[in-house]
């Protein structure tokens, strides 16, 4: 291990009575680096971040936070760390001057650095109208910067912040955002969201956790090719209106369009997208190194068809997010009766996934999706 | 050291910032100048009157009342925040994640409920001083009783502190904590009255256990030195707990 990495996870396991909330997870953060945690709700985000920061013990495997064992040097690993609980938890009859002074009493802040550093972090955090209010009368969005404020006081080398912006205003967000890349030059930041505009905005490198595991961790060009697909959006003149129709013979009929599509070789993936009357729309996935462009247009000219739109682009971070955790999802949906069209999107995606077990992170997910049903059905 | 002063001084601040600590001691304050001065005592089976009437310069009902007072009022309020509410609305995640022990945790917390009781406790000095000594002498004082009073009180308190912190540890919720505290230190409390009655073993080890009959002979004036020992075994202990029911979040 080299003195740069700042946190580092080593097999990292905790379960909550039979349930499996970490599952040897491993993961290194070095210096300088803003990592984006990323993962569905109840995945081990804020697990990991509380074992990181000394609130719980793990139950297996071991943490290490700049160089010292989150166990046996937990003092120091509080001393060196900035942390920000989910939703901001702070003493309410406290103003905020007041609390930040107490958090920098229990850091052990001089009053001549408390001085210096408070008016960095005050101006940083846009606290200085609501200094001498008292934090029961903030809103959410102020209390977060108080958290925010209070965790920066001490100038820490590794700042782990959960779900930092989630009370802020696009605004508040984007200008966040622009300092955590600023600071995150010479320290460490490792913030956790469901957000990952949020991501792309302040990470090079993304861990994206879900039940339990990480299923992917790499830097966020790498992520987003890690599905290493290509989707097409295709659209199908269906009636013309009053104006002519420019296609031979008639208008093709509903599924003539998804069925000539389907036999396209290299096609992995095909849905129809809801349209008005005057197109049929059609979604296709398919590998990264194939092209499918030339294909759809000969079929086009074959069939006589009109095409209006074909369009063509690689996956978002946001797809590969929502193929990567969707077991997760699956899984509590599986109580609720609701199901809506956009769940039956998701339901294909998940078949196909299915279907393609290459991956070991992938297999790995869809063996703890089974151990959760069983466990569900029990 | 440093750490645990610095927690005490914000949970007083807290204390005392929020209208909890004016309201109890204030409250306290009042119910017992209406015990102490209005209330007519039963003494041998006979009705003896208020203590105007009684025209006797003893604190005596004073020394009867305040442990009662602060076992079901005072020590509850005192203590029902100290942990439970901090874990309830998460800002013990806040301060665990600080480079503090989490024994400085507890006896922070510990002092400060302590601190508290301890300013009530000073508070009730106003009695004796204003009616026995400066502007009024309405009759000679015997102050070895008042001042053992005091020691005794001390110590109840000590033990009933952390009792309350250690019942406030083991609950997320302030309410509950308040009302685990108040029977705790009531059943403690009033079990003493029931010792005579019980006969035999039951009825020694009822008086062993019982708040109230360890802590009578010190309003009686008498220093017991296995009432000592006993309260502050009872505070030791029940800190211990409370110290290894915080670390137990870790396990859970």
């Amino acid at each position: 291990m080299s003195n740069d990495v700042m946190i580092y996870a080593n097999d990292l396991s905790k379960s909550f009575g039979s349930f499996r909330a970490l599952d040897k997870i491993n993961f290194e953060v070095k210096r300088g680096e803003v990592v984006g945690f990323l993962g569905p709700n109840g995945a081990g985000k804020s697990t990991t971040m509380r074992i990181l920061t000394c609130f719980i013990s793990p139950t297996g495997g071991s943490a290490r936070v700049n160089g010292h064992d989150v166990f046996d040097e937990s003092l120091k690993v509080r001393e060196s760390l900035g942390y920000l609980p989910q939703r901001a938890p702070l003493y309410l009859e406290m103003s905020v001057l007041e609390y930040l002074r107490f958090a920098a009493d229990l850091r052990n802040l001089d009053r001549d650095t408390f001085r210096r550093r408070a008016t960095s972090v005050v101006e940083v955090c846009g606290l200085a109208q609501v200094l001498g209010k008292e934090i029961r009368y903030l809103s959410h969005g102020y209390r977060q910067r108080v958290g925010l404020a209070q965790a920066l006081i001490h100038d820490p080398p590794i700042l782990i912040l959960d779900e930092p912006t989630s009370d802020l205003d696009p605004n508040e967000k984007a200008e966040f955002l622009d300092y955590l890349k600023q600071i995150g030059r010479e320290r460490t930041v490792m913030l956790s969201t469901h957000n990952l505009s949020e991501v792309e905005a302040s990470c090079a490198r993304a861990i994206i956790i879900s039940g339990g595991r990480i299923v992917a961790d790499g830097p966020l060009d790498e992520i987003r090719a890690k599905s290493g697909r290509v989707r097409y959006v295709v659209s199908v003149q269906e009636s013309s209106g009053n104006a002519p129709y420019r296609g031979r013979g008639s208008p093709p009929k509903r599924g003539d369009v998804e069925e000539a599509l389907g036999k396209i070789a290299g096609v992995k993936k095909l849905g129809e997208v809801p349209t008005d009357e005057r197109a049929h729309a059609c979604e296709l996935v398919s590998e990264r190194d194939v092209d499918l462009r030339p294909e759809i247009f000969k079929l086009m000219v074959d069939r006589g068809w009109v095409l209006l739109e074909l369009h063509r682009d690689s996956q978002t971070l946001e797809d590969v997010f929502r193929s990567l955790t969707i077991g997760d999802e699956r899984r509590n949906r599986h109580l609720g009766a609701a199901a809506d069209g956009s769940d039956q999107d998701e339901e294909e995606e998940e078949d196909e996934n299915d279907r393609e077990d290459e991956e070991p992170g992938r297999a790995g997910r869809s063996e703890q999706s089974e151990k959760t049903a069983k466990a569900d059905r029990s | 050291m440093r750490n645990i002063l610095i927690i005490a001084r914000r949970d007083l601040r807290a204390q005392f910032n929020s209208p909890v600590a004016y309201v109890v001691i204030g409250g306290a304050l009042l119910l017992l100048g209406v015990l102490f001065f209005l209330l007519p005592r039963m003494g041998g089976g006979f009705l003896e009157g208020s203590f105007w009437e009684r025209d006797r310069a003893s604190m005596e009902e004073l020394f009867k009342y305040l442990p009662l007072l602060m076992s079901i009022f005072v020590i509850p309020a005192v203590t029902m925040r100290s942990l439970a509410a901090e874990k309830g609305s998460g800002t013990l995640e806040l301060l665990i994640t600080m480079p503090v022990r989490d024994s400085e945790v507890i006896l922070g917390k510990y002092f400060a409920a302590c601190t508290m009781v301890l300013i009530l406790l000073a508070a009730t000095m106003f009695y004796p001083i204003v009616m026995f000594k400066m502007p009024w002498h309405l009759g000679q004082l015997d102050w070895g009783p008042v001042w053992s009073g005091y020691v005794g009180c001390i110590l109840f308190s000590l033990a009933a502190v952390a009792i309350g912190m250690m019942l406030s540890s083991l609950t997320e919720s302030d309410v509950i904590a308040f009302f685990l505290t108040t029977g705790a230190l009531f059943v403690l409390y009033a079990i003493g009255w029931i010792v005579s009655a019980v006969p035999g073993a039951a009825g020694d080890a009822i008086g062993f256990v019982s708040f109230q009959t360890r802590y009578e002979s010190f309003a009686r004036g008498l220093i017991d030195t296995r009432a000592v020992v006993y309260f502050l075994s009872v505070a030791v202990v029940c800190l211990l707990v409370s110290f290894r029911s915080l670390e137990s979040r870790k396990w859970s």
